[in-house]
């Protein structure tokens, strides 16, 4: 399915309750949306790389099984645009139901 | 050459050297992750590889998204060479000086020439904007504000400096012009870009002017 645009927001869900690597944050939008969003992983990596630009998630090492990794975590601007973002999802997606159903 | 091999060389074209290290780096370890997963769930080695590259997808549209997140090779050349630019004039003392003192000469004269009515009010102008873009390096514009406050500046100086030069006739010179402006407005371009993939905090002197 497409989910263009919303990548970044379902990222900063996935970080929402602990730190993360990409791998993983990939895996857990997948398997939490039930296989349905199964988007291409190696665009994971820009949408990251974006929203720490934006300052909305800080990376640092980490260590996960012997080897090193780069974990990301969330932060308190990134928390605030999660609320926001989830917010305008609930408004637009029941504006959309909505119409659906009048149809 | 392997696949994963492939897929990074296609994903890394024209990124900065920094850039491309960062991505093969994430790349290789989400490769191997997915890749330990596959072997995990009872593939072949040869089969966890091929769907591990699978899994990331088409490496241009890759390419095209880290191009928008990631330094470009020619990103890197600009702040290299204003770098390299910034250092050479505050590193040598005569040079700032002269930075400094050249301009508030020229603003000086000019005013004095305006005062006298040797030259109409618009050359003092002139003189001090160019000043101000001379003595830019040296003068403290460390927020994003005050950088947008400058580059306006800049822009209005250099647009009324073409005006007073060319006057009624600048549609005649327009080629001068467009070949004069169009390398500042690509580096103008370029900082732009700059600015929206680094950090604040991470921002050289140059980004803000």
């Amino acid at each position: 399915m497409n989910f263009k645009g919303t990548l970044p927001t379902l990222i900063l869900d996935a970080l929402q309750s602990e730190p993360s690597h990409g791998y993983r944050i990939a895996q857990r939008i997948k398997e939490r949306s039930r296989g349905v969003l199964d988007f291409k992983e190696g665009t994971l990596y820009p949408a990251l790389h974006k929203l720490e630009n934006e300052g909305l998630v800080e990376s640092y090492e980490g260590m996960e099984s012997g080897r090193p990794r780069r974990y990301y975590r969330i932060t308190q601007a990134g928390h605030g645009t999660l609320r926001r973002d989830r917010a305008e999802w609930r408004k637009f997606s029941r504006a959309v139901t909505a119409i659906l159903r009048e149809a | 050459m392997t696949a994963l091999d492939r897929w990074l060389e296609q994903a890394t074209r024209q990124l900065a050297k920094d850039s491309a290290g960062q991505v093969r780096a994430e790349i290789q370890e989400h490769y191997e992750a997915a890749r330990e997963t596959a072997i995990r769930s009872g593939a072949t080695a040869e089969e966890a590889e091929r769907l591990a590259v699978r899994d990331l997808g088409d490496a241009r549209t890759a390419n095209c998204q880290y191009r928008r997140v990631l330094l470009t090779t020619g990103e890197a050349r600009l702040l290299r060479e204003g770098n390299w630019e910034a250092r050479a004039v505050c590193s040598r003392p005569w040079l700032k000086w002269m930075f400094l003192v050249v301009p508030a000469a020229a603003f000086y004269t000019a005013t004095a020439l305006f005062l006298k009515g040797s030259v109409a009010g618009a050359w003092v102008w002139v003189a001090g904007g160019i000043g101000l873009l001379l003595a830019a390096p040296l003068l403290p514009i460390y927020t994003p504000s005050r950088g947008r406050v400058f580059r306006l500046v800049k822009w209005v100086v250099m647009l009324s400096l073409f005006g007073m030069v060319f006057g009624s006739e600048w549609l005649k010179w327009s080629w001068l012009l467009i070949s004069c402006l169009w390398p500042m407005a690509w580096v103008e371009w370029t900082r732009v870009s700059i600015r929206r993939k680094l950090p604040v905090a991470q921002w050289p002197k140059q980004l803000y002017l």
